[in-house]
């Protein structure tokens, strides 16, 4: 039920809520993370080229934030974002022109991969939200069948190199002075803003994050709502699915290793606790960025580059404890 | 007493075994030559490490809980067997048992401490799992160079045609059976997946069966990691046992585990494990592709969970 | 039917103004029971418009149950159900909006991560607002029509506040906007007006709050009619122009406010005001409590508490829903924290305290949710009957534990006898049996219970309070909060009346012989 704050809110807890509800914090540790890297290493991170690679490899999982940070927000989660970024990769590559000469249906295989993503987005939805089942479960097994997926499409034959050179090279090209993939990433950061504040869809998220009993009781289709928020993230881990065959060059079943990780603990740390409700696509960005500072920092600094999926368990969990400190209780029921 | 009068009972108490009972005679129809060469000894080899797993597994199910790390434990577990059996010899399997059940209880204190979701934070712990063995083994398979014969026992020695590990898992997840049905700790474990607050609120000790869950589990990954160091003499981050998170929650589940809580057959796990390890089997005699498996694997957990899922249970699900 | 005739100045909804006066809810013979238990019995209403009406009566009394069924949580039983002259069958709350009925709860209904504005305009239902038409928010169009809605009720609340960050009344202020924004479309688009029903709200108010209610009611009230449930009789005769009040599932008294005084309500509420059935001897107070509280506190819930229980004696404590009982008891139980005060157990201070420790200490609680925290649904009865932990080893004892099952089952005649059936296979009262022998298995020197005859039938209720009172008669200190009154005049040796998280009156039995209406005054 509703969290009484007392009668008397004061001016102090009202700044305190707008300060939280900006990101305050989690853009000063951003610029923390970068004094302190700057300031490690001189010389080979606080370059252009160094930031050019590091926003480079936070477009894919701000991407995939955006789609995931919604479906967070209504308290569920999607553990499917690496098997449906394979799946849709896999399908994108072979149906654009490739070395095993497998299809091309030109523009065509982009939203074709996004279907396949929204697809399978949906279908988790529809059987978590249909027959009641916990998300993390029907995302874990839908993981599963998206890397399926990919593999069956990968068989058995020699690695499909995209055939169109420009394309590949799109993403790391810069004419606009930061690497395009980034500022596609950017777009989909605007699209998902708009829907968070502008649409039906994303108003209702919030209001199923922070109160579904009362979304209900309000007559609110929760279901539905919750169908059409994994579909959409389904189709935004698509589109990371291309972007990292496009980064490739490639297609290949584990185009999104990693990234499940790497998303989560951006999302939380970003300021979308896991209970929902609050947070949103922008707050993900700065979640991102964090994470993505920190192992490339890390990495400069001389770090072994497989301690990364460590890092991310570890401001994971220690994201989440921070978000849900305050909720412990003598005998609350937590699973 | 008639304990047995109601369709929910009879299926949690027949339903593994008869799921399996059909896939097997399926099996049996389509490839009759599977059963009379060397195809049980196998499956019953590929099924050892899924049950060990599939068993930890179905004690946090019992609380309520889920481990999504145990799996990355396992493989952990053999990564340290294949890197001290050398030099620790006959002790490296116990070393192995004793760090992996220290990282189940590690989980298990940082849960009850913290009061965060199970799944986010065994996620997290998979992630540092998955990360420890990368760096242990410097991205690098690991081969067993000395003392085998410790664990190699496991999978050559067999009784009754089948290894004797898996009699030795059988008889594991009997031992549970009987933890669970038969001890205080036990009946505290199922209560508390039943009715949490009525378990506390009746003076069990919530938090230390919590923890005890959770080692537990993190001690039958262990013993799951010396199976797969046994099987393959050799382990890595990407080799084998690094694909069992799930199937064996399939495994649990299609045993009749219930995701909710409370309730859990070990015994039945056994044909849960035994099922998902026939998948392979079954879905090549029906003709699918060997790589569609982790779709079929994908399919059978969100099926054996939808099935599996108390009806009587209202409420949110999130 | 009471028409008020009070003139009105400017009424806000146009349909106000028609001087044919329909009555906005009619009910006829509506009623609703549970099982056996009638808990609305055949119950006739009319509300027509400009009125408030406060409804009031005891816990248990039928109120709640009243105002399901008009909200269409409950369907009843029999009877018709009129809102502004068409006959209906609500399907739920938001349904019940949606013709015109609203409810604001005690309990909040609110996203609190939203705006006031967007709160406003999301209960509009399915047809959804002009401004989110399309599915796209024009939050400039929402911001005016909340605007006009706030206007309406006299509001000053920002429709671009969060509602997160308003206060208590504030929040209520936007609830009865919310409720008003629909119904009062719906009502005057079938020609009638909008009734609003205020279930305990000012329950948690400061006083210059109930002002800002106060206003916020009298605005309602041109517009349409308002049902005000409450436990503040002065409240009631101050804001109200008629009085409804509720005993046993009946309606007993419908009238005027004039000329009615507080004595009269509690008199009406009560019935006929009566002394405990018996005048059984009252145990002796022995030298020495099992049980001894000092200046027990908990920030919000209840302070400075000071409670003796003494070995053979039944205490129990009366007071309204909100009074602290409830957080008090499961404070002793260890099962809340405490934020202040001593408590010592059979003389022995205790310094930390858990649901563990207390049982080792010798306590017992009771629960009053059975479902939620007493009852473990899934194992079997006798699994529970034995899941207290006992030093007694790791291992269960199949056999001991039949016996044991056997010999409670027979002592407190539990059906059916069959121990090892799952307890959610057993009716409520047997449940509250098998629980019940639980803890009396222990023999505890301090047994707790709450609420404990809720939801059974008469004949396991007269089981379980021959139960609690075997159980002092064996040397227990039993804390009770009963149900009723007469159930704690009946059981209690000493009562102990709460009242805003306070004791308030205590009557020992040996030398006081206190009436329910005595009870009743100190607890409102």
């Amino acid at each position: 039920m509703t969290s009484l704050s007392g009668t008397g809110s004061g001016r102090a807890a009202r700044r305190r809520g707008l300060a939280a509800r900006a990101g305050v914090a989690e853009l000063a540790i951003l610029l923390a993370l970068v004094a302190i890297f700057s300031m490690l290493n001189p010389h080979a991170f606080p370059t252009l080229t160094n930031l050019n690679t590091i926003l480079n490899n936070a477009a894919i999982p701000i991407v995939i934030g955006v789609g995931a940070s919604l479906v967070v927000l209504t308290g569920r989660i999607d553990l499917s974002v690496e098997g449906v970024m394979g799946a849709a990769g896999m399908a994108f590559v072979l149906l654009s022109a490739n070395s095993r000469e497998t299809a091309d249906i030109g523009w065509l295989a982009y939203p074709a991969a996004l279907a396949v993503g929204a697809g399978l987005g949906a279908a988790t939805g529809a059987i978590h939200a249909l027959a009641k089942v916990p998300s993390f479960i029907v995302s874990l097994g839908m993981w599963y069948v998206g890397l399926g997926i990919a593999a069956v499409l990968f068989g058995y034959e020699m690695i499909p190199f995209l055939g169109n050179e420009a394309a590949v090279a799109w993403p790391t090209a810069t004419p606009l002075g930061l690497p395009n993939s980034f500022v596609l990433a950017l777009v989909v950061v605007g699209l998902g803003w708009l829907i968070e504040r502008y649409t039906r869809l994303g108003r209702y998220a919030y209001a199923i994050g922070n109160n579904e009993t009362v979304a209900r009781m309000t007559g609110i289709p929760v279901a539905g709502f919750v169908v059409a928020i994994f579909a959409f993230a389904g189709a935004c881990s698509a589109l990371a699915g291309v972007m990292g065959s496009l980064a490739l060059g490639a297609g290949s079943a584990t185009v999104g290793v990693g990234m499940l990780f790497l998303t989560l603990a951006a999302i939380v740390i970003g300021g979308t606790p896991l209970g929902g409700g609050r947070g949103g696509a922008l707050r993900t960005v700065t979640g991102v960025l964090i994470l993505s500072t920190l192992y490339n920092g890390l990495i400069l600094v001389g770090v072994d580059p497989s301690i990364q999926s460590g890092v991310s368990g570890i401001v994971l969990v220690a994201a989440v404890i921070a978000a849900g400190w305050s909720q412990r209780a003598r005998l609350r029921v937590f699973k | 007493m008639k304990l047995l009068s109601r369709p929910d009972e009879l299926r949690q108490a027949f339903g593994p075994p008869a799921i399996f009972a059909i896939l097997l005679g399926l099996i049996a129809v389509a490839v009759p030559e599977f059963l009379g060469g060397g195809g049980p000894a196998i499956i019953a080899q590929q099924a050892t490490p899924i049950l060990l797993v599939a068993l930890g597994q179905c004690v946090v199910l019992c609380i309520g809980s889920i481990d999504l790390s145990n799996a990355a434990i396992a493989l952990f577990a053999s990564i340290l067997a294949a890197l001290t059996l050398g030099p620790l010899g006959a002790a490296a399997p116990v070393f192995c048992l004793i760090v992996v059940t220290l990282i189940g209880v590690a989980n298990g204190l940082v849960l009850v401490y913290t009061q965060i979701p199970s799944f986010a934070l065994t996620l997290g712990t998979l992630g540092v799992m998955q990360a420890a063995s990368l760096v242990v083994t410097g991205s690098n398979v690991v081969y067993v160079m000395d003392n085998m014969d410790v664990v190699g026992w496991l999978f050559t020695v067999q009784f009754l045609t089948l290894p004797v590990a898996f009699w030795i898992a059988v008889v594991l997840a009997a031992a549970l059976w009987a933890f669970l049905r038969f001890t205080v700790p036990g009946q505290g474990v199922m209560a508390i997946g039943f009715n949490e607050r009525a378990a506390g609120l009746s003076g069990q000790p919530v938090n230390a069966l919590k923890v005890l869950a959770f080692g537990l589990s993190g001690f039958f990954a262990g013993l799951a990691g010396l199976c797969v160091i046994s099987i393959s003499g050799a382990a890595s981050s990407i080799g084998l046992g690094s694909d069992l998170l799930v199937p064996s929650i399939a495994a649990a589940l299609v045993g009749g585990t219930a995701i909710t809580g409370g309730v859990c057959n070990p015994l039945n796990v056994v044909f849960g494990a035994m099922f998902v390890a026939l998948i392979p089997v079954g879905s090549a005699a029906v003709g699918v592709n060997p790589q569609a498996q982790s779709i079929v694997y994908g399919v059978v957990l969100i099926v054996a969970v939808a099935a599996t899922m108390s009806r009587a249970r209202h409420g949110i699900v999130k | 039917m009471i028409q008020t005739g009070i003139p009105l100045q400017a009424p806000l909804c146009p349909d106000a103004r028609q001087d044919r006066p329909a009555p906005i809810l009619r009910l006829s013979g509506l009623a609703k029971s549970f099982g056996p238990v009638a808990a609305v019995k055949p119950l006739t209403l009319t509300v027509g418009r400009h009125e408030v009406i406060g409804l009031i009566g005891e816990n248990g009394a039928g109120k709640s149950t009243l105002l399901k069924l008009l909200t269409g949580v409950h369907q009843p039983d029999a009877g018709t159900f009129e809102l502004n002259g068409r006959q209906v069958r609500l399907k739920g709350p938001q349904d019940a909006t949606e013709h015109g009925l609203g409810i604001v709860h005690q309990e909040q209904s609110l996203f609190t991560n939203l705006s006031v504005a967007e709160n406003i305009v999301m209960g509009a239902g399915r047809k959804g607002s002009a401004s989110t038409r399309g599915g796209l928010y024009r939050w400039r169009a929402l911001h005016r029509e909340a605007a006009e809605v706030l206007a309406r009720i006299g509001s000053t609340v920002s429709p671009a506040t969060i509602v997160g960050d308003l206060g208590f009344a504030e929040r209520q202020m936007v609830e009865i906007a919310r409720t008003i924004h629909v119904a009062c479309r719906t009502a005057e688009r079938q020609g009638g007006a909008p009734l609003v029903i205020l279930d305990e709200p000012t329950s948690v108010l400061e006083e210059a709050e109930t002002a800002v209610l106060e206003h916020e009611i009298a605005r309602l009230r041109a517009i349409g009619s308002v049902i005000f449930v409450s436990h503040r009789l002065e409240e009631v005769l101050r804001i109200c122009t008629r009085i409804v009040v509720m005993r046993h599932g009946e309606l007993v008294a419908d009238r005027p406010v004039e000329g009615v005084t507080e004595a009269d309500l509690f008199r009406m509420m009560i019935g006929k005001d009566r002394h405990a059935r018996t005048r059984e001897a009252v145990p002796p107070m022995t030298a020495a409590p099992v049980l001894r509280a000092e200046g027990l506190t908990r920030t919000g819930a209840f302070r400075d508490i000071r409670l003796d229980l003494h070995p053979g004696r039944i205490t129990a404590i009366v007071g309204t829903f909100g009074a602290g009982r409830e957080a008090l008891v499961r404070a002793l139980f260890g099962a809340e924290p405490l934020d202040g005060g001593r408590l010592e157990v059979a003389g022995r201070a205790v310094a930390q305290w858990s649901p563990r420790l207390a049982i080792r200490a010798g306590l017992a609680y009771l629960p009053a949710e059975r479902g939620v925290e007493s009852a473990v649904g899934g194992l079997s009865a006798a699994r529970n009957l034995t899941m207290v932990p006992q030093d007694r080893g790791w291992l269960l004892s199949p056999a001991g534990r039949r016996a044991l099952a056997e010999e409670w089952f027979s002592r407190l005649d539990i059906r059916p006898n069959l121990p090892g059936q799952d307890l959610a296979r057993f009716s409520g009262g047997n449940q509250q049996k098998v629980v019940l022998a639980k803890w009396l298995r222990l023999k505890p020197r301090v047994l707790i219970l709450d609420h404990p005859l809720r939801g059974l039938d008469p004949g396991a209720g007269a089981t379980v309070n021959a139960c609690i009172r075997a159980a002092a008669a064996e040397g227990a200190g039993v804390l009770l909060l009963a149900d009723t009154l007469e159930e704690a005049l009946d059981l209690g040796h000493e009562i102990l009346v709460m009242r805003d998280g306070e004791i308030s009156a205590r009557f020992d039995r040996t030398t006081d012989d206190p009436t329910t209406l005595d009870l009743l005054e100190k607890m409102v």
